[in-house]
């Protein structure tokens, strides 16, 4: 051994062991996120990268899926990266900058005009592997780009309003129904809950900020926030009342006082409900059960005020996020049968449940149907029932759609610490937004 | 260079011809092999240094948008800054923060650095309590910690409670939230502080002797002696801390969850400069942006080592 120490090692030698050492990293790099269960993988094996935004939680249960597909696809495995929104955005962009993107990819709406008119993203309709007969058209539509295919729902969801009856019970409070109150019915009803706990808890706790809000309030009045020639179809008048009616609503003592909000839209455990600090709030209602686990009480799930009242309805099947394929996939067959697996495999739906909204194929749907628990029977049978309406058509998202939401939170906050006026924050809104909106 | 030529003085005397003869014997060669091997890392870093730069400087010429091919549209980046009022909120924000935080936390760590220099027991233990915020200060970890401290139920407003004042909602009204992370700089004030401290080290003890035997006070000793003497250590610190301070990122990042908010209060110059290569995909302007920061900085460094001639004092 200790000759070899002083004989100098062939530079071949070194440099082979270099390559072996490389090849060796690269191919652990390869299989170690897959997680995969030796499905027979020897020549010929295709690797496919798949990435989405998520908790350990979601992760978990995809996983699950993904085993199943591997066993039905021998030959194919699929490695996983998964993150938060936030950096999952940025990760996303810098990754499709490298050229290098992911083979699938889960798409935020407002960012999927973004991704498609760059030419990023393949065309779903193009690839013969991924199956659409089931699903219905309104859905296709939400992921449709100059008559092309870009995104698939993941499943669907829209807003609704949770509230602790366990509070409201106590304070003496009746719920209004839901499914003719109005926002008036609604101030007034958080109102009353303040007064009556003696303000330790408030009424209301909606995040003003968040786009859905103002998304359904333009709608009920016979508008569209964003048109179907993906320009911004909202009127200032209607962004004025948004912002107004927190403001009356924080004077009359239902919403809590300004700064009061330090880290809403975090997980169910961390909100102000959760705390016990607000009696109501708007949640994506395929987190209803996260909510109903999290606080201590009984929540019950409502549709949101004004459904009714207003001119035309507000609500719209929405997809929670979507399926996307690169157009610089090198494996975009593969790629469509993954695809094709998450959206029409009722064994794979099976564990995956309802984390990623209700399934878009009513068989699949069906299916899971039975293994649901109370709480996301609640929340399934209310979209359900959503989706029977006679429901006003909603379209795809803008490019510069992540601006206007960024814009909003701005103006929010000016606006909840009475450094503007709503009026002028709708019409500053109006500006900004326009301006960034396909610009 | 210097590791190259040291080494084998250290390391391997036989092999160390004196005279330096122009023929590299094999033994030398290894050598000489494994110091490049040493500087390795550093080529590589230089490699990922100089690319970038060289490609963010093409990109500030052009509209690249991060998924298509970049074109060329001259000095349009520049033009569009002038017009653009986050920009310009950004830009407020880098500099109120800078020169409000810079002075105050280099005169926390000189008056800190004084009290610790007059020999106090068990000085390592004082010099790292105070050092290890600044090890930390820019840490996600500590800036979620900050967060909490200031939340409106945290230890700030709880302490305000007890004296029955309503705190304010530190975090999350634009109003308090830049001085919020002004403090967090403040405090973090420990390794400025650890260099003072190795300056006083150095002013010689008997200066003070002969003072004190003259009749002069110690704030008079201050003034004449310690000022003059570590005057080319405040000069370092100074630099150090003004160019940190306009870099600022992580602070402003995860205090509000990257938006620079509530309302752009927060929106320091390089958060704004992310924000606009990635999540509006400009990163032909955010490229333009970098180089703007770089001439501010080199901006005010020049004119620190100009005014520099006026006040900082070398011995020799």
């Amino acid at each position: 051994m200790k000759k070899t120490t002083n004989t100098p090692i062939p530079r071949r030698v070194v440099l082979g062991a270099a390559v072996v050492a490389a090849g060796l990293a690269l191919s652990a790099c390869g299989g170690g996120g897959a997680g995969t269960s030796g499905a027979g993988s020897s020549g010929g094996n295709v690797e496919l990268n798949f990435v989405f935004w998520g908790d350990a939680n979601r992760a978990k249960m995809t996983e699950a899926a993904l085993r199943i597909f591997e066993k039905k696809n021998p030959g194919i495995t699929v490695k996983t990266e998964y993150q938060d929104s936030a950096p999952y955005a940025d990760k996303l962009a810098t990754r499709f900058a490298g050229g290098n993107p992911p083979d699938v990819l889960a798409m935020a709406n407002r960012s999927l005009l973004e991704y498609a008119q760059r030419g990023t993203l393949a065309d779903l309709k193009s690839l013969p592997e991924l199956n659409l007969d089931k699903v219905p058209e309104t859905t296709l539509s939400r992921g449709e780009v100059d008559g092309k295919l870009y995104g698939l729902a993941t499943g669907v969801t829209t807003i609704g309003m949770v509230v602790n009856k366990t509070i409201t019970d106590q304070a003496g409070v009746t719920i209004p129904d839901d499914k003719t109150w109005s926002w008036e019915d609604y101030a007034k009803f958080a109102t009353e809950v303040t007064q009556k706990t003696g303000g330790k808890v408030y009424g209301a706790g909606y995040d003003v900020a968040t786009e859905t809000g103002p998304i359904m309030l333009a709608r009920q009045r016979g508008e569209d926030f964003y048109t179907k020639d993906n320009k911004l179809g909202v009127s200032e008048k209607t962004i004025e009342d948004w912002f107004q009616y927190s403001v009356d609503l924080r004077k009359a003592g239902g919403y809590p006082p300004a700064g009061f909000f330090e880290q809403i839209g975090g997980s169910p455990a961390q909100s102000y409900l959760a705390k016990g600090t607000v009696a109501s709030q708007i949640i994506p209602i395929n987190n209803f059960r996260g909510y109903n686990e999290a606080v201590e009480g009984e929540v019950v799930l409502l549709r949101i005020p004004g459904e009714t009242s207003g001119e035309r309805r507000g609500y719209s099947a929405d997809p929670t996020m979507l399926w996307s394929i690169a157009a610089k996939s090198k494996h975009p067959k593969e790629a469509a049968k993954l695809v094709d697996f998450l959206t029409n495999d009722a064994e794979g739906a099976a564990e995956v449940l309802t984390q990623r909204g209700v399934p878009i194929n009513p068989e699949v749907a069906d299916s899971i149907t039975p293994k649901l628990s109370a709480d996301d029977k609640t929340f399934v049978n209310l979209m359900a029932a959503i989706q029977e309406e006679d429901l006003p058509p909603a379209y795809v998202y803008p490019k510069g759609a992540s601006v206007v939401a960024d814009t909003l939170k701005q103006l929010t906050t000016e606006v909840e610490f009475g450094r503007i006026s709503p009026a002028d924050a709708a019409k500053t809104f109006m500006e900004k937004s326009n301006a960034a909106i396909n610009k | 260079m210097t590791v190259l030529t040291k080494q084998p003085r250290g390391a391997a005397p036989a092999s160390a011809s004196p005279g330096g003869a122009p023929r590299i014997r094999p033994s030398r060669r290894r050598k000489q092999r494994s110091g490049y091997l040493f500087l390795l890392p550093w080529f590589l870093g230089m490699l990922f240094t100089v690319i970038p730069f060289f490609a963010s400087l093409y990109l500030a010429f052009t509209d690249y948008n991060l998924f298509t091919e970049p074109n060329f549209v001259g000095l349009a980046n520049f033009q569009a800054m002038f017009e653009d009022p986050r920009l310009i909120q950004s830009l407020k924000v880098t500099f109120i923060y800078t020169f409000v935080s810079v002075p105050i936390s280099l005169a926390v760590a000189l008056l800190v650095a004084l009290v610790l220099n007059r020999g106090l027991q068990g000085l390592s233990i004082y010099r790292s309590v105070y050092y290890l915020p600044s090890l930390l200060g820019g840490s996600v970890a500590i800036v979620m910690l900050w967060r909490y401290i200031f939340g409106n139920d945290g230890i700030v407003n709880g302490f305000l409670g007890i004296f029955g004042i309503q705190g304010p909602a530190w975090v999350t009204d634009p109003q308090f939230s830049l001085s919020t992370l002004i403090v967090l700089n403040v405090w973090t004030f420990g390794s400025p502080m650890v260099i003072f401290l190795a300056g006083l080290r150095q002013v010689p003890g008997m200066y003070y002797e002969a003072a004190s035997i003259d009749g002069a006070s110690k704030w008079r000793q201050f003034r004449s002696i310690t000022l003059p003497l570590i005057s080319p250590i405040i000069f370092f610190n100074l630099i150090m801390q003004l160019i940190g301070s306009f870099q600022t990122f992580t602070q402003g990042y995860v205090m509000s969850g990257g938006t620079g908010g509530p309302a752009d209060s927060t929106l320091f110059y390089n958060l704004y400069l992310y924000q606009k290569g990635f999540t509006e995909f400009e990163m032909g302007y955010a490229s333009a942006m970098a180089w703007l920061l770089l001439m501010i900085i080199a901006i005010f460094t020049a004119i620190n080592f100009i005014a520099s001639k006026f006040w900082v004092f070398y011995d020799n």
